[in-house]
């Protein structure tokens, strides 16, 4: 009897709560609408961007707690824009075209079309899901083009010194005079690598990389190539290049030819001597170092992109005696490479190679200008973590050393500026 | 040797009546001939002789590759004392019909054939053999001479280099000059050559199988016998030198570092039959950044070419001597910087790599030259030998080899040297004394730091200590100080450097080291190194006014 009463008591006390609840959610009222709606083309774009802006609900408080708006919605009308001797198009509907969340009081409306205008209203929406009023704009919008992206001036400047730079020392190669560039041991050491082929009476064995032609360091590989197929030529050796891809064996086979071609022996071109192993990684390496340890070639050149195979093909060349030059961009195989090789090309000195072997003045112009950005980079970099470690460091830093950094970061070295 | 007389032994007996009359003993007997051995206070106990008549030795070598085996080819014929007239490679850049052209045009004494190591090519260094064959090279004296062909290359070439040459020529086969390419092997090369000398070219000039027949010892070329007395003395006290021989036509430089010799002849440098040349390669305006006196430079130009088709004219003038002496500064410059690109370590030599050495990847063929290793610099020839003043050939020694740290500073007081480099084969330890106290004549010791500074900045501080000398002081840049210490004497000298000049213990660190005097004495060159001085004459002139003070070399002009 006691457990009945108990059960009818919990079931009481249940439906209370309930419609206490529902009570609650249906006598919730709207927040507070937002006011001052703006609307105005959003700069530096292509025409595709407004900027709408409004004043905040009054019930969207920083401190407020429990949280009455939790987001503005953002509506947007479009009205075709009317062509010219062309009857009016009939306007369309209101729709939500994004939200932002409380206390943002702007948005940007990126999916605009310079052939409309816009008008646009905003609602505040509350926890509970309930929308106050829309707030609507009451002038129509239309979204302008700019031809200049002001916020990458600085990219425009430093394009200019640079350019100019490049523009600059081509000319002055052009004019004659001599630009000093760094010796780089391994290029020099291309022509002493021949010679001793030569003198032992051995071959040359040349490998541009792994990758396919279209990588950057096969194609600086195949420059470099070039150059000591030339001297193979003048010095009446032998050279063998095995390649891992079949574009790369024509690539390669269309060089030599035409480096033996311009030394004046092109009796001496053997095509070959250029063939295709297998694109397999490690069926292709396996394959040149059984070459490597039966033909014994007194001069070897790495000149491309390396994997793991890096380190397997240096020390069997290594072992069998023979004078290394190895080129590559590929950071994690340098190390093995300079450890193993008599010589290596690290990174940009492999793609200076085309400038450094040519002496051509656009190559040459082009090399120096690049480093006169390069220079100005460095700078810059460090500069910017010079003032930036200030600027944490101080416990009160200034207000405009905090807007130089600032203004470094996001103009001239971040997205916008010179390194995007 | 030329005619009437076409005897070159005529010449030698008249110059040995010269010393015994000097000497006032007699070594000539009543035919002429030297009287040997010594009889009392007659005659002499050998007789020792070189030969640089007719231009001396020419030979002309090949190799396969130019900067290796062809390389070694040339080192050992300049080391036995040679004139190399042309180097033929398998890289030279010629065309094989102008290559056997040039051979037929050349006519060396001698050729000497390198190329391949052993077991190495054998195509290449046989195209060379075929090369030679056919142009059918002629010699210069005599015409039922063979000419004299070395082959010191892949030792499994000889077979078929055999087989190249026909009767037409003297083959002798050697040990290969580069074995391997890691080692250089040129003693049996250089012996070869001065046999060769002996039994074929000196045979066939006029008078010297007359003048062989009279030797005690082999007749050596003079510059070959300039190197061994050099490299004798190297070896012997442990010092690493540099000798020059400047004269009107060539400039030789010999060279000792670490045990490797080196011998270089620059056939265009000269002080009268290449005066020109070396006015054309330097340029007027480096010579003249030497003169501290105001020249017309058209007067000048005539001057030169007046020297050249008159070589033995001395300067009569005090403008003339320091214009010689200025081109003279050059074509010693000039010359010691072919030294020292040809003076390199081995080319083709596997190299071993760390790691660290990522960024600091050395080419092989380094030159083996270093000014701040330098611990004896030798100097002969006329302009310098001959100088009014002692203290002009130290100031041109010092400004055209810009020696670094302490270096002595020395002169072949009459050229004795090729003499003595025979006499050493004969009697090394007579050698080695005459050489000490009468074939040189030290002119004193040069501490100059290297680095660059500001003028008028400090460079180093010194402080010398002996019997008769105790200085202190300190040596801005740009300055020049001369103290007297005298021949013989020797004294302590701690240099400390400022920071950035390098005595030779490092930058900033001081050096302490015995030196020794001179006629000059002791020479603290604060100009820096390398030595800079401007072809702007503006500029030049105050310096090297200053300089010329410094040292007094010109008296007369101030």
């Amino acid at each position: 009897m006691q457990g009945s009463i108990r059960i009818r008591m919990m079931m009481l006390m249940a439906a209370f709560v309930v419609v206490c609840g529902w009570s609650a959610i249906s006598n919730a009222a709207p927040p507070a609408p937002p006011s001052g709606i703006t609307v105005k083309d959003a700069p530096n774009d292509a025409g595709t961007g407004l900027i709408v802006e409004w004043q905040l609900s009054p019930d969207d408080r920083k401190d407020a707690d429990p949280r009455v708006v939790v987001r503005y919605e953002i509506d947007r009308l479009a009205r075709p824009l009317k062509p010219e001797n062309e009857t009016p198009i009939k306007e369309s509907k209101f729709a939500k075209v994004g939200e932002v969340n409380f206390q943002l009081a702007k948005y940007l409306d990126q999916n605009a079309n310079r052939q409309h205008e816009y008008l646009y209203r905003v609602r505040a929406v509350s926890v509970d899901g309930e929308s106050s009023t829309a707030v609507e704009s009451t002038v129509a919008v239309q979204p302008e083009l700019q031809y200049f992206d002001m916020r990458r001036a600085w990219y425009l400047v430093l394009l200019v010194v640079v350019g100019g730079a490049v523009v600059y020392f081509i000319q002055v190669v052009k004019s004659g005079k001599d630009l000093k560039i760094r010796k780089i041991a391994g290029l020099e050491a291309v022509e002493e690598a021949v010679g001793r082929a030569t003198e032992m009476g051995r071959s040359c064995l040349f490998i541009p990389g792994i990758l396919d032609i279209n990588d950057i360091q096969t194609v600086a590989g195949i420059t470099v190539m070039s150059r000591v197929a030339g001297l193979v030529a003048e010095y009446n050796a032998s050279l063998e290049i095995p390649t891992c891809r079949s574009l790369v064996m024509t690539t390669s086979r269309e060089t030599v030819a035409a480096a033996y071609l311009s030394a004046g022996r092109p009796d001496a071109y053997r095509e070959d001597d250029i063939y295709y192993l297998t694109d397999e990684q490690f069926g292709y390496v396996a394959a040149v170092t059984g070459n490597m340890v039966r033909k014994k070639p007194a001069a070897c050149f790495y000149m491309g992109a390396f994997f793991a195979e890096s380190l397997l093909l240096a020390e069997t060349g290594n072992a069998i005696g023979a004078i290394q030059v190895a080129g590559t961009a590929m950071p994690s195989q340098l190390p093995f490479f300079v450890a193993a090789c008599d010589y290596t090309l690290i990174g940009e000195e492999f793609f200076a190679a085309s400038a450094y072997l040519s002496h051509e003045p656009h190559q040459l112009g082009s090399l120096k200008g690049q480093d006169i950005g390069k220079f100005i980079g460095g700078i810059l970099i460090i500069a910017g973590c010079l003032l930036a470690t200030v600027v944490a460091v101080m416990t009160d830093p200034p207000s405009g050393l905090e807007s130089l950094v600032t203004f470094i970061r996001e103009n001239i070295l971040g997205e916008k500026g010179f390194m995007p | 040797m030329e005619e009437p007389a076409a005897d070159v032994t005529v010449g030698v007996t008249n110059a040995v009546t010269e010393i015994a009359e000097l000497s006032g003993r007699k070594l000539v007997d009543d035919n002429g001939q030297i009287i040997r051995p010594a009889q009392g206070d007659v005659g002499c106990d050998a007789y020792i002789s070189t030969s640089s008549a007719g231009g001396g030795l020419q030979m002309m070598v090949a190799g396969v590759v130019r900067e290796m085996t062809a390389a070694s080819a040339k080192r050992a014929a300049l080391g036995a004392g040679a004139i190399v007239m042309d180097v033929i490679a398998s890289n030279d850049r010629r065309l094989p019909h102008e290559q056997i052209q040039r051979i037929r045009e050349l006519r060396p004494d001698m050729i000497l054939i390198s190329g391949g190591t052993d077991g190495g090519t054998t195509s290449h260094v046989v195209q060379l053999a075929e090369l030679i064959a056919p142009a059918k090279p002629q010699p210069r004296f005599g015409s039922e001479y063979r000419m004299p062909v070395i082959y010191a290359g892949n030792k499994e070439a000889v077979p078929i280099v055999e087989e190249t040459f026909d009767k037409s020529v003297e083959l002798s086969v050697v040990p290969n000059l580069r074995p391997v390419l890691e080692r250089e092997n040129l003693g049996p090369a250089r012996d070869k050559i001065h046999d060769l000398f002996l039994e074929h070219v000196m045979a066939h000039a006029p008078g010297y199988d007359k003048l062989i027949s009279w030797t005690d010892s082999p007749i050596m070329p003079t510059p070959g016998a300039v190197g061994d007395i050099l490299r004798t003395i190297a070896e012997g006290q442990g010092i690493n030198a540099v000798g020059v021989d400047i004269g009107g036509a060539t400039t030789d430089v010999f060279s000792v570092f670490d045990g490797v010799f080196n011998r270089t002849v620059s056939a265009n440098l000269g002080m009268s039959y290449s005066i020109s040349n070396v006015c054309s390669e330097a340029g007027m305006p480096s010579i003249l950044r030497w003169v501290h006196l105001e020249m017309d430079e058209r007067e000048l130009r005539n001057r030169v070419k007046n020297k050249m088709i008159r070589p033995t004219t001395i300067p009569q003038t005090l403008e003339a001597l320091v214009f010689e002496q200025a081109v003279s500064r050059e074509a010693l410059r000039l010359a010691y910087q072919q030294h020292k690109e040809f003076a390199t370590t081995l080319k083709g030599v596997q190299q071993q790599r760390t790691v660290g050495d990522t960024f600091s990847q050395n080419t092989s063929g380094q030159t083996i030259v270093d000014n701040m290793k330098l611990d004896l610099l030798v100097a002969s020839g006329g302009v310098l030998s001959h100088a009014p003043r002692m203290v002009q050939t130290a100031a041109m020694l010092v400004d055209a080899f810009q020696p670094e740290g302490i270096t002595t500073l020395a002169k072949d007081s009459i050229f004795m040297m090729p003499h003595l480099g025979v006499l050493a084969q004969v009697h090394s330890k007579a050698a080695l004394e005459v050489f000490e106290r009468d074939c040189l004549i030290y002119l004193g010791t040069c501490v100059a730091p290297k680095g660059q500074g500001q003028r008028g900045k400090p460079c180093f501080s010194y402080s010398i200590r002996s019997h008769a000398l105790n200085e202190l002081g300190e040596i801005s840049c740009g300055e020049l100080k001369q103290l007297p210490l005298a021949d013989g004497e020797k004294a302590e000298i701690t240099v400390e450097p400022a920071r950035g000049f390098d005595c030779g213990a490092g930058k900033g660190k001081p050096v302490r080291k015995e030196i020794r005097g001179g006629t000059v004495g002791i020479i603290l060159d604060g100009r820096g190194r390398e030595l800079e001085l401007s072809t702007k004459r503006e500029q030049s002139v105050p310096a090297v006014t200053q300089w010329n003070q410094a040292l007094d070399l010109y008296p007369e002009s101030s």
